[in-house]
């Protein structure tokens, strides 16, 4: 690829390296199969019909901070630590005011 | 180049009189007729056809219609007139859908390749010995690079979902379709302001600025009808192009703004608008952040600033901005389809959007509105998780905003072509055709070099299918039963439609779903299509149990529509919860959190003087469209569109056949000498120059714009950037 100038790759680098922080750390795909596989048994069909876009990431971020106080924290309590961020990623990067909002219909 | 005022009111005039003379025609028609109707009237006989519902299939559109059936033969298409998105109206293209029916280009059985790729030499053979050779070549590149390594690209069709479904029970996260060569950089710079990407209510609105989209040719319904419409009415249009499209031709004005060149007229509109204190306050303090970092932004862009830029007066300018202002909230910079122009394609669009926030227009009518609910219901899968894949998409990273549902084509490409960071090896392609659509059509072709199997299913032998090793015969959408699909049409709301076959499925045609199925089968995968598409449609619209017999009456259902002004008091999805005149994402990622205008770059090669633009006429699609039988009589070849003072000093006459020349490619094209365009541009259509030999109105048949684009990218979503190429020009034959 051919590019103008170095400074628009560091801008680059410098962008890629900042966009950290809309993104969260655990695996967001490894997330979605995991929120499917452990949350939507419940939400969606006797619990609210969650997705990521169901709340901001600020939102997300209280919640997981504090998840010994959802509703459903038997649940929860079988979920692994690991898990649980992957989910959080997949929540969090996919909010309603993140860059890559779920698509509903 | 701008028509001066007294053009612009002489031509209005002349439209005017031309109005009343076909209205005058139309009355004394109805007088003539009027006689007979006092006789007795005759008894009305049913007509000697079918009627049947569907879909339109010959661009994104969907445009409602009605097929005429005579002894199981399509021999019409009209509108359907309770279809209210299009305005009862189908265009050329959609009159010639008959035409692809019927087309004796239709691929007719599964094709295998027997010479070498790109060859075309091909053998017919038995479905069940393609779909085994398809499966047991997915399973081995599943086996030997991960389920990653195959890659799906699916158009814009209704069983296009069905490919992304089977890509994620599958296992691979690489899929692209055609928008990021088409139009993410706008969806990136809307969802990154106002949280969504917003439809225009051009129905609604008095004033409406038009900047490169020539709407009048290439048609968005209700969109393209109801400029005409409220122009009639006495709304005002205005278009910015480096052409005199036929949007220019009908509008109220038009600039022949210099490429490149459209942030630097935005910026100066913001600048009237925030130093003339234009803008509702009250509405701006309450809903939209970052008026003072605007205002301090734009301080110095002013109309006279933007005029060296654009080449359009500063008088003009500060007039336009006031115009747009008065009108508003009733008025928009129209946000525009295909935004795939630039490198900085986003910000440019960012300055769009910019410009509708300061007219308080979101979610008014005449102005920008929100997706309306259309109640559809997904089918959801619970796709299984293979641990040894790699992280993400194959072109993830690559640039800071990416819409991971969409990636970027020409990213992900690149990624093959190098084989980094993982290889991918194996492509699925339905009905899209990037041979035809991606710029550099070589670096295209190095990519399919690079693979062990590729498929594709489509309707004709597309470029691309030209390329693969294994080609399957799809149905055309008249021969097809269709999942629902929602469609937005502005202030009016969603409305669904979905297709039933009109006629039997011709040849050994068969629709994706069913091969997808039939893959799905062999690999283990059934339980995630273990439905058909009737049980379907019955998921998708469990919220409306009255819509399948509605669909079924009138060929499309109308979900409830709340008015507008519902969003009114509700957050924006931003991270303020606000209209971010200043994106904090973008502040927070090292971006330009405010469009910064740098002027368009020269060309770097003396001899290459002229950048070359793309669009569309209405009879062409692109590559879909431009091989068929009835539109290729309307539009049998492109032409290159050079203005006519720099054909003087080429020496180039009209009609002249030209060699045109980028850093990348060559073509040979007849030269369409016109006032129509800026000196320093020029213009083709799309679709031609084909290469596949089983397209026979477009093989060989003027140049390919493909051949000519360079490759480059908008920098924050890689959406492609298709604007930035210069080409040399000279006569054939010429020293």
């Amino acid at each position: 690829m051919k590019r103008s100038s170095i400074g628009v790759i560091a801008a680059l680098i410098l962008a890629l390296a900042a966009a950290s922080l809309a993104y969260a750390e655990g695996n967001a795909r490894k997330g979605k199969f995991l929120y499917r596989q452990k949350c939507r048994t419940c939400h969606g069909t006797t619990a609210s019909d969650l997705s990521p876009s169901s709340k901001t990431q600020a939102d997300w971020k209280k919640t997981f901070a504090k998840w010994e106080g959802v509703k459903c924290v038997k649940e929860w309590k079988a979920v692994s630590e690991a898990d649980r961020a992957d989910i959080f990623a997949y929540l969090h990067d996919y909010a309603k005011d993140s860059p890559t909002p779920a698509k509903c219909n | 180049m701008s028509d001066s005022d007294t053009s612009q009111i002489s031509r209005r005039d002349f439209m005017r009189l031309a109005g009343a003379a076909a209205t005058t025609v139309a009355a004394s028609a109805m007088t003539a007729v009027a006689a007979p109707e006092a006789k007795a009237a005759p008894a009305a006989t049913a007509p000697n056809w079918e009627s049947k519902f569907s879909v339109c299939d010959m661009c994104f559109n969907r445009c409602g219609l009605i097929a005429r059936v005579e002894k199981g033969v399509i021999t019409k298409l009209d509108p359907n007139p309770k279809f209210t998105k299009s305005r009862g109206m189908l265009c050329a293209r959609g009159n010639a859908g008959v035409a692809q029916v019927y087309d004796p280009d239709r691929l007719k059985t599964p094709m295998l390749r027997v010479g070498k790729r790109g060859e075309g030499k091909w053998k017919s053979i038995s479905w069940d010995e393609a779909l085994e050779l398809a499966a047991s070549k997915m399973k081995d590149i599943a086996a030997k690079h991960t389920r990653c390594g195959m890659l799906f690209s699916a158009g814009a069709d209704m069983q296009s979902g069905f490919v992304n479904r089977f890509a994620e029970v599958f296992g691979s996260f690489n899929v692209t379709s055609h928008e990021s060569l088409c139009l993410l950089s706008g969806n990136r710079a809307f969802v990154d302001t106002f949280g969504d990407v917003p439809l225009p209510d051009v129905r609604n609105s008095k004033y409406v600025i038009l900047a490169g989209a020539n709407r009048l040719e290439a048609l968005v319904t209700p969109d393209s009808m109801d400029l005409v419409t409220i122009m009639k009415e006495g709304a005002k249009v205005v278009v910015l192009d480096p052409r005199y499209t036929k949007s220019a031709a009908l509008a109220s004005e038009w600039h022949a703004i210099r490429p490149g060149t459209d942030m630097a007229f935005m910026l100066a509109l913001a600048h009237v608008i925030i130093t003339e204190k234009l803008y509702d306050a009250k509405y701006i303090d309450e809903r939209v952040s970052g008026l003072d970092k605007l205002a301090a932004h734009v301080a110095e862009l002013t109309p006279a600033w933007a005029e060296e830029q654009t080449g359009i007066p500063a008088a003009d300018i500060a007039r336009i901005a006031r115009e747009l202002a008065a009108a508003a909230p009733a008025s928009m910079v129209y946000p525009g389809r295909r935004t795939s122009d630039y490198e900085n394609s986003t910000q440019i669009r960012r300055s769009f959007a910019i410009v509708n926030a300061l007219l308080g227009n979101y979610d008014r009518p005449g102005g920008l509105v929100p997706a309306r609910p259309a109640g559809l219901k997904k089918v959801p899968a619970e796709p299984p998780w293979y641990d040894d894949n790699p992280p993400g998409r194959v072109d993830a990273g690559s640039v800071p905003l990416l819409f991971d549902e969409e990636g970027s084509f020409v990213l992900t490409r690149d990624a093959v072509i190098k084989g980094a960071p993982y290889p991918i090896k194996g492509w699925f392609v339905y009905k899209t055709n990037p041979m035809a659509t991606a710029p550099e059509r070589q670096k295209t072709r190095e990519m399919i070099d690079k693979l062990d199997f590729m498929m594709v299913v489509d309707i004709t032998m597309s470029d691309t299918a030209w390329m693969a090793d294994l080609v399957l015969p799809a149905p055309s959408a008249m021969e097809r039963t269709d999942p629902v699909q929602a469609l937005q049409s502005g202030a009016e709301g969603a409305c669904l439609v979905w297709r039933d076959a009109v006629i039997p499925p011709l040849y050994e045609s068969r629709p994706v779903f069913d091969i997808l199925k039939a893959l799905a089968g062999k690999l283990g995968l059934g339980e995630f299509f273990d439905f058909d598409i009737p049980a379907y449609r019955l998921k998708q619209l469990a919220a409306f149990p009255e819509a399948a017999e509605i669909l079924k009456r009138d060929g499309v259902f109308y979900p409830p529509n709340p008015p507008l002004g519902g969003t009114d008091g509700q957050p924006f999805k931003t991270p303020s919860q606000k209209i971010e005149l200043y994106c904090s994402r973008y502040e927070g990622m090292g971006l330009d959190p405010l469009p910064v205008y740098a002027p368009p770059k020269a060309s770097p090669d003396a001899a290459r003087k002229f950048r070359l633009v793309a669009g569309r006429s209405a009879c062409v699609t692109q590559g879909s469209s431009t091989n068929n039988p009835l539109l290729s009589e309307f539009e049998p070849e492109n032409t290159l569109w050079l203005n006519d003072e720099a054909a003087k000093e080429l020496g180039v006459k009209q009609g002249d056949v030209v060699l045109v020349e980028s850093p990348v490619g060559k073509g040979e094209l007849k030269a369409l000498v016109t006032p129509k365009i800026r000196k320093d541009t020029v213009y083709m259509l799309s679709g031609f120059g084909s290469i596949s030999g089983g397209l026979s109105h477009t093989k060989g048949v003027g140049a390919s714009i493909v051949e000519l684009m360079e490759t480059r990218f908008d920098s924050i979503c890689g959406n492609s950037a298709i604007h930035e190429t210069f080409l040399s020009v000279k006569k054939k034959g010429a020293a």
